[in-house]
């Protein structure tokens, strides 16, 4: 029953990964490169349709995966969460702390910033600009982290033996 | 570096040669672990002898 509850912790962590990861490709490698492309009068579609909608999946997918992954460290027979998070098991601290800079950076920074930017809070118009560069340069450097990242948490289930 | 992230190709280069560094960084963590595993087991013989 353990290894039962290990494995759907496990499972339950890489379906919010997907999710979140998901999104955040499609935020950077299809959305964002397209939106020069798109019509001034079909880009509302996106930015008042489309993109509030993907950032709740977004936002919460980061929350569950953080939420299971640490869950799954907890209840790990290999190690536990303190030294996971020491890097006394290097892949697994590594993974773990680009995660989770990851997600404070999509609850407190792209969220906050998107809300702005999309016009979904009261602000200056002058300040969507900003905000919209700010969002855009976070998702981009959680885009970067989330390569090393990937690795990092592959390597823990199969050792690339580097 | 907001140049670097500026540009979805030269993003993705950075997350590769941090995913090298990542590789070497954990390399020498493991090579540290192993030594004081090793310390430990060989200070463990000595006090056996």
């Amino acid at each position: 029953m353990d290894d039962f509850i290990l494995f759907f912790v496990r499972y339950l962590h890489v379906l919010c990964g997907v999710m979140w990861i998901g999104i955040l490709w499609y935020f950077n490698f299809v959305q964002i490169p397209c939106m020069p492309k798109i019509p001034a009068e079909q880009k509302p579609a996106i930015s008042k349709v489309i993109a509030p909608e993907a950032l709740f999946w977004f936002r919460w997918g980061a929350a569950g995966t953080v939420l299971f992954g640490l869950i799954l460290a907890a209840l790990n027979p290999a190690y536990t969460l303190h030294e996971a998070m020491t890097f006394q098991i290097p892949y697994i601290g590594f993974g773990m702390w680009m995660g989770i800079i990851m997600a404070i950076n999509v609850w407190f920074v792209i969220w906050p910033a998107q809300k702005i930017a999309l016009g979904l809070v009261e602000a200056d118009d002058s300040a969507k600009p900003a905000a919209g560069r700010r969002a855009m340069l976070f998702s981009r450097t959680n885009t970067l982290l989330s390569i090393p990242m990937l690795f990092a948490m592959v390597s823990v289930q199969n050792p690339p033996g580097l | 570096m907001s140049k670097i992230l500026e540009s979805l190709p030269m993003t993705i280069v950075a997350g590769i040669i941090l995913t090298i560094i990542m590789v070497i960084a954990t390399n020498k963590i493991d090579n540290m672990n192993q030594s004081g595993v090793e310390k430990t087991f060989s200070d463990l013989q000595k006090k056996m002898n």
